[in-house]
This record gives C-alpha cells, structure tokens and sequence, in this order.
C-alpha cells in the first residue's frame, strides 16, 4: 500500500548536543574518580601516581558539567526551584543534590589527599566511591525513565553509562599520565607499568562495554516497531556512521585490539588506543542522546 | 460536580482536514510562529483510483497517567482533579525533560518566554462552562468535549457506543482523547531513518 504522509508540523529538539557533552563530562568525572581511589581507598599502590591527577580531573569536570545544564535550560535562573520542588520521581531532582554533594565530597577528599592525611582520605573516598556512581548512574536514568524513547527505555542503559564512564575514564587517565610523565615530571620518564595496567584495566572495560551495547542492539532488533525502527537507524539509518563506525569499530573494536594482541603493544599503541577511546565514548553520548530523539513520535 | 473527568472524541467520520482546529487554538492561546498545541496530521494512501486522504488531529492527550508529570523535577507539570494536566508558568524551569518523555510529541518550548507549553484543552474557557476554542470552532463538530464520565452527555454516548481508540495505548500513558475510526497508518511513529 502506498502512503504519503504529510509533514507539516517538526518537534523541536528537546536535549541535544548539550546534554550529551554533559553526559561525556559527568562519566569522565566518575571515571576518574573511582581510578583514583584505586590507590586512596583499595591500595593498589602502582596506581598511586593517578591519585591526585584523578581528583582534580573529577572535581573540574565536574564543576564544568553543570554549566553545560545551565545553557541548555530555558529559565537558568530558576535553577532554585530545583532544590526548592522537588519530585521524588524524577531523577533529575535526585540530580540536583547529587551533583551538589558529589564535587563537594571531591574537593574534600582532594583536600586531604594533598596534605598527606591517608586516613581522612580514604575516608572520604570511600563516601565518594558511591556518589560518582549515582552522579553517573542517575544521567542513565533520566533517559531509562524516558518511557517514549525506545533507544533510552531500557534497565541496561544506567550501565551501559557506568561501564563507558569508566571507559573513557581510563582513557584519558592514561593520555594525561603520559603528558604529565614526558612533560612536567622531573625526571621525564615515562611509568611504562602504570601505563600497561591502565591498558588493560581499559581493555576489559571495552569488553565489558561492547557486550552490553551488543545486547542492547540485539533487544532493539526484534522488540516493538519503534525499537526495531531506532535499531535500524543505528545499524543502516542516518546515524550508522557514528554508531558502527565511528562508536564501536573506531572507539571500542580497534582500541581493543590494539591494548589486547601482545605483538602490538607498545606505549604508542596504546596512546592511540586511549585517544580514540575518549573520542569513541564521546560520539557514543552523541548517538544515544541525538538518535534516541531522532524519531517523531506521531 | 463530583467525579468529572474531562475528555474528548474526535470523530474521524466528520473531520475533513481544514486545519481550523489548529488556526482556532493558535488564535485564542496566542501560540507563537513555529510551534502548535493542535494540529492535524495528514496522509495519503493507495492509488488511483482506490485513494483515500485521512487525518489526525492531535493534541495533548491530557493522560490519566502521565509520563511528563512523574519526570518533572520541579513539579511545574501538574494533573487536575479533572484530568486536565497544566503547566505552571512561573515554575517551570525549562529543562525540556517532559518533552523528551512524551510519547505524543505534545509538548514544545515557547520560543518567547523559553518555558515549556502545550495544550490545556483551554482550561480557562472550560473553567467558565464553555468549549476548548478547537471544538467550539471545528464546522463539522468532529470533535467532541465534555465528562466522560457522564453518560447522558454526547461524549459519553459517543464513547460507549463507538468503536474507539486511543493513540499508542502501549504506553500505559491511559490517554483521553479517544479517536473514532483512525487510519493506522497515520497513527504510526515516523519512519525517517
């Protein structure tokens, strides 16, 4: 049967680039966090060096995140009412205190890191371990709760965030390790075992990773019409550039093998690995947010 | 008064597609240029000369259980005694997250004031006993307003003694604007990809 259908009326965008750079900074803010209590709080001491870097990456990103929020809202100057009304049911009102108590914790837990108080540290640590994973954790479930969007009405999204928070964590742990190590240490020597753990921490998250986004697809595909039409334009729509291409072969296939097959590994190998990773999650933000909202509903 | 619930049925046997229910709510809602709180969706099916033109008024469904209430972090969003779901200007902070969530793409941000709008079927005339503005102005009275819970009202006739449906029931949404002979084809979501 032939149809025509007539559009005369376009939904306006409703989240947008914004929000997923404020999903890719709240996951790099997670991610750094937890490796940093690595060392702090589990006392992994060859992960002791990514500490304080950890620290001070999750409190800027995470003092960044709320800005892009901020733009993105209508009325920024109503930011209060989000403290004042609150709806238990909507995650972004579990939001706005948890991303009021997380970089506080952060800056605190910093604070006693650089004056050397182990025990204080470790403290604070280990109140922040679950913080970051809410303060992620609940940006999966701003879009899990968002019932009319097939791409973001699943359980496996909340993980699927935390997994590529870690991700991407990792990976631009390991791209500000080798900068801080070849250009402002003194001696200006590379920590080759530091950078092949992180290697394979990253390596396992990647696996970690594409399975769930592989199950998620694979629900996609046989699940109701709107499921099977966000699936098809993920693996042959307007966005299979990005989702297979540039998402999972660039940011998780190749970076994978590269950290996995010993002929291959070396420290340039894994810098490349670690820069197409942070590029890789950034365009998987990008796809869930933009492509999950692609579709008219009506 | 006890126990009404607002409604409407929009009888497809009667609507020819002249889009005043849209020029009509524009006009007394003072909607701005770009965005609509109703309109009409249009197709066409077949070839000739076995053609058929259908349409879909659409609207906010005003749901018994509504997605875009549970998710606003502010509670801007707010369901009636009487079912009508409102919006309260002066709370809401424009987050556009009730948009996203809206299996109806109901909702849009005015562009003039940056806050999040849709239709209130006119609780303001409903208020004062008249008709929403799209029903007092539809030539055909395709649309039909009123308590569904009262049964000697022509909704409530309609309603009990029509085959109808409602768009995307799937949804656990219980919408309450009920379609009498929608194509479903035009009930479909989009396909762009």
């Amino acid at each position: 049967m032939d149809v025509i259908v007539f559009h005369n009326v376009f939904p306006q965008e409703t989240f947008g680039m914004l929000i997923a750079i404020y999903f890719y900074l709240t996951g790099l803010s997670a991610g750094s966090f937890v490796l940093s209590t690595l060392a702090y709080v589990f006392g992994m001491e060859k992960f002791k060096p990514i500490g304080k870097i950890g620290v001070i990456l999750a409190a800027l990103f995470l003092i960044m995140a709320p800005l892009a929020l901020l733009i993105h809202v209508g009325q920024p100057f109503r930011s209060w009412h989000l403290f004042v009304y609150l709806n238990i049911t909507s995650p972004i009102t579990w939001g706005s205190f948890l991303l009021t108590l997380y970089p506080i914790n952060a800056v605190i837990y910093g604070w006693y890191m650089f004056r050397g108080n182990a025990r204080l540290t470790r403290l604070f640590g280990i109140i922040g371990i679950p913080l970051a994973i809410f303060v992620h954790g609940y940006t999966g479930f701003i879009l899990a709760l968002g019932k009319a969007r097939a791409l973001w009405n699943t359980a496996l999204m909340p993980f699927l965030f935390l997994v590529s928070a870690m991700v991407s964590g990792i990976a631009l742990m390991i791209l500000i390790s080798l900068i801080k190590d070849k250009f402002f240490s003194k001696e200006r020597v590379i920590n080759r075992e530091l950078i092949f753990s992180l290697g394979n921490l990253l390596a396992g998250m990647i696996l970690i990773d594409l399975f769930l986004v592989m199950s998620d697809v694979l629900v996609l595909l046989v699940s109701h019409a709107e499921a099977q039409e966000v699936a098809h334009l993920l693996l042959k729509g307007k966005f299979s550039i990005f989702f297979i291409g540039v998402e999972n072969v660039l940011g998780k296939i190749i970076p994978a093998l590269l950290l996995l097959i010993p002929r291959l590994r070396s420290l340039s190998t894994v810098t490349i690995a670690a820069m197409l990773v942070v590029i890789g999650i950034f365009i998987m933000r990008y796809v869930v947010v933009v492509a999950g909202e692609f579709l008219h509903l009506v | 008064m006890a126990n009404v619930r607002y409604g409407m049925v929009i009888d497809l046997r009667k609507c020819i597609g002249c889009h005043t229910c849209s020029v009509a709510c524009k006009s007394e809602n003072s909607v701005p240029l770009g965005v609509w709180r109703s309109w009409v969706k249009q197709i066409e099916k077949g070839r000739y000369p076995n053609v058929r033109k259908s349409f879909l008024p659409l609207l906010c469904n005003n749901c018994e259980n509504p997605i875009c209430v549970t998710v606003c972090p502010v509670k801007a969003s707010y369901r009636r005694e009487d079912g009508i779901v409102l919006v309260d200007p002066h709370r809401c902070i424009g987050c556009r997250y009730c948009m996203a969530v809206c299996p109806y793409d109901a909702r849009y941000v005015n562009p003039l004031v940056n806050i999040v709008e849709k239709c209130y079927w006119c609780d303001h005339l409903v208020d004062r006993g008249l008709k929403p503005a799209c029903v007092q102005a539809c030539p055909t009275q395709a649309r039909i307003f009123g308590d569904i819970n009262d049964h000697n009202a022509e909704i409530g006739r309609l309603l009990a003694t029509s085959p109808v449906q409602v768009i995307k029931p799937e949804m656990g949404t219980n919408p309450k604007v009920f379609y009498i002979e929608a194509d479903l084809d035009a009930m479909k979501t989009e396909r762009k990809g």
